[in-house]
């Protein structure tokens, strides 16, 4: 062996002289230096060895390094996971479809129209009225313009029926919407609440008591506006198959349910979505749907817990 | 001419000259002069046309006229000849009746207003038809208008003006007006009560108080006043239903197509709706309204036209308006109590909590 070293090194031959090495250092490790290497030899071969496992070390050292933090990482990665699972409070839920925002909105633009083209023809004395009516373009525009609005409220009004009996989700919101006796215990539960005789409020599901009744009222109200309103619409007609007084009394039922309507959504559904201070200057649920956890949490609580079972459910892989 | 006439004449022109020489110290020669032809009866012309032209000045008359002091002259500015070499013009009464005028007329300028009026225009148009001042007013008897003789008092209105308006004088005498007028009635309108005297606008002028945009206003002048409207039994809530009917309503917002009191009562043979001829008997409804609403029928008498929702009168129109008036207070007060006792149990767990911030996100709200 001494002489293939000697050659080796003598031929300068790098890779013979490691192969030496490390068939010496494997030997070595086994105890056994080989008797033929000089002290020299030897010295040099024991800081190769040292040399060599020194770097295996470093390499091992580096890999663990990496897989702990990388176990790290993704350990958080799967805690974050698990967090949003579980939301925070101020996470945003989609509570209500797109389907629902187009009603809703088709809906309030009509409204809006019909009441700022309507009103002033009932309170034609005040100054407002006349102004009004000026600068939307006189009685023959807004005349005209009130029946566009009439149109777009038939129209949802009749795709809301349509909705409600041909898509999967207009019947089951349908079916959340009907009056049960749990409504009326819930709003005697809420007033003792209010009162403070009941120390917790009552555990409201998809819709609330207020919410029904909100539905219902413009249910009523779409029902007596345009059946009134198209009485008024073909007079003509409706006077001569039925007589003046059917004209007169649609004109009455038009008249005061446009004031029943506009105050009920001025006074009580702009301050359950506006000025409610908890909701103030309003929520933007009518556009995008999403209510914040805490909302849902608060306001709609049986509905949270069956949203957080499907939800926790959906998201298991 | 004989004698005995000249003799006749000669006696009544001094009767007149000494019964003006005490009347007035200014019944004077000149008006002498002219009543020795125009004072004698008969005295007339016949002008080539065939048209008999009546040139006979009864003086007595004149002297009992509000013109007593005036003589011919002084109206009849143009004549200074007898014979008259030129014809002599129609008296312009714009010399004395302006504004500031010096000779004791009144100070009224309501030749002003004439020139505006449809009267005033067509005579400046030249319009051989349009009336002059002396049309109405006459011309040697001028007498106030509260003069029960005068041409122009209340009563003799409408003959005055159905010279020239016969047809509508026609429809006017038949009219429950023009009866009541007949019966010597003093609340009864006559002509000038809805359109004005010198300042007559064509019902087409904005300011034309016939103008659809102004009728009610006009008809309201007696028909809101409940003095005048309970002593015929006719109801004074008449213009106040019109108002807020939707007629009413769009003619006050300026749809003047939208009918007016006239549009169905009409303007000159207007009759109570209990007479067959009336336009708004429930007989000729369908016909009155069917001027605008084509192919009216008899539904359209099925109910009340002028409708009061807070009067038993409207029927079950009345009951409706109730309904909903409880419907909408109940509504409203329930709402109202819901809010406000929401708002309280806020405030009061605010408190509770310590004051945070209310809205912000914390237990009080929690159940």
């Amino acid at each position: 062996m001494s002489e293939a070293v000697k050659k080796a090194w003598s031929d300068q031959d790098t890779r013979a002289v490691s192969e030496i090495v490390q068939q010496a250092a494997s030997s070595a490790l086994q105890g056994e230096i080989p008797p033929a290497v000089t002290e020299d030899q030897a010295k040099r071969l024991r800081e190769t060895l040292a040399s060599a496992l020194a770097t295996e070390v470093a390499l091992d050292v580096r890999r663990a390094a990496h897989a702990f933090f990388e176990e790290e990482r993704r350990r958080e990665k799967d805690a974050a996971k698990e967090r949003a699972k579980a939301g925070k409070d101020a996470d945003m839920v989609e509570r209500l479809s797109l389907h629902v925002r187009l009603q809703h909105m088709v809906l309030f633009s009509s409204c809006i129209l019909l009441i700022l083209t309507g009103l002033p023809i009932k309170f034609h004395e005040a100054a407002v009225s006349v102004f009004l009516i000026d600068i939307m373009g006189g009685p023959d525009v807004t005349r005209v313009l009130h029946r566009i609005g009439a149109v777009a409220l038939t129209f949802i009004g009749l795709y809301h029926l349509f909705y409600c009996l041909a898509f999967e989700e207009g019947r089951k919101t349908f079916g959340q919407l009907i009056p049960k006796p749990q409504d009326a215990k819930d709003a005697l539960h809420q007033i003792l609440y209010f009162l403070g005789i009941k120390k917790d409020r009552p555990l409201f599901g998809r819709f609330s008591y207020v919410e029904k009744f909100d539905y219902w009222a413009v249910y009523w109200g779409m029902v007596v506006m345009i059946t009134s309103g198209y009485i008024l619409w073909f007079k003509d007609v409706t006077i001569n198959q039925f007589g003046k007084f059917v004209f007169d009394i649609g004109r009455e039922a038009h008249s005061d349910e446009a004031l029943l309507a506009t105050l009920a959504i001025v006074i009580w559904h702009f301050y359950n979505v506006h000025f409610n201070p908890h909701k103030f200057p309003g929520s933007l649920t009518w556009l995008n749907g999403k209510i914040t956890l805490r909302e849902f949490k608060e306001e709609h609580p049986l509905e949270y817990e069956e949203w957080k079972a499907s939800h926790d459910k959906g998201s298991t892989p | 001419m004989t004698g005995t006439s000249m003799l006749r004449l000669r006696r009544i022109l001094w009767a007149g000259l000494v019964a003006a020489a005490f009347a007035t110290a200014a019944y004077a020669q000149e008006d002498v002069r002219c009543l020795s032809c125009h004072g004698k009866p008969g005295f007339r012309k016949t002008l080539p046309s065939g048209q008999v032209l009546e040139l006979f000045v009864d003086p007595n008359l004149l002297r009992l006229s509000v013109h007593k002091d005036k003589h011919c002259v002084d109206c009849h500015a143009d004549v200074s000849e007898v014979p008259h070499p030129t014809t002599p013009q129609p008296v312009n009464c714009r010399r004395c009746h302006y504004n500031g005028n010096t000779s004791g007329a009144p100070q009224l300028a309501k030749y002003l207003e004439f020139e505006r009026s449809v009267h005033g225009k067509a005579l400046a148009a030249g319009n051989p038809k349009a009336p002059t001042c002396q049309d109405c007013h006459g011309g040697h008897f001028i007498l106030p208008g509260s003069d029960l003789r005068s041409r122009v008092f209340r009563t003799n209105i409408p003959q005055v003006c159905g010279t020239c308006h016969l047809k509508i004088f026609a429809e006017y005498e038949a009219s429950i007006h023009g009866k009541a007028l007949a019966k010597g009635n003093p609340d009864a309108p006559v002509c000038t009560s809805c359109h004005g005297e010198h300042n007559i606008e064509k019902p087409e002028e904005k300011t034309s108080t016939v103008n659809p945009g102004h009728v009610a206003n006009t008809c309201a002048k007696c028909h809101d006043k409940v003095v005048i409207m309970e002593k015929y039994g006719v109801n004074a809530e008449q213009v106040a239903t019109y108002e807020e009917s939707f007629h009413g309503i769009a003619n006050e917002f300026g749809v003047l197509k939208a009918a007016n009191c006239a549009s169905c009562h009409t303007a000159h043979d207007i009759l109570p709706p209990s007479d067959p001829l009336s336009s708004v008997n429930p007989a000729n409804i369908p016909k009155t309204c069917g001027k605008c609403h084509p192919g009216a029928n008899a539904n359209f008498a099925n109910g009340r036209i002028h409708i009061d929702a807070k009067d038993k009168s409207a029927g079950i129109v009345y009951w409706v308006a109730l309904g909903f008036k409880i419907l909408t207070l109940s509504t409203l007060a329930g709402l109202f109590i819901h809010i406000g006792l929401d708002l309280y149990r806020k405030i009061r767990n605010h408190q509770k909590a310590g004051g945070a911030k209310p809205g912000a996100p914390s237990s009080e709200i929690q159940p």
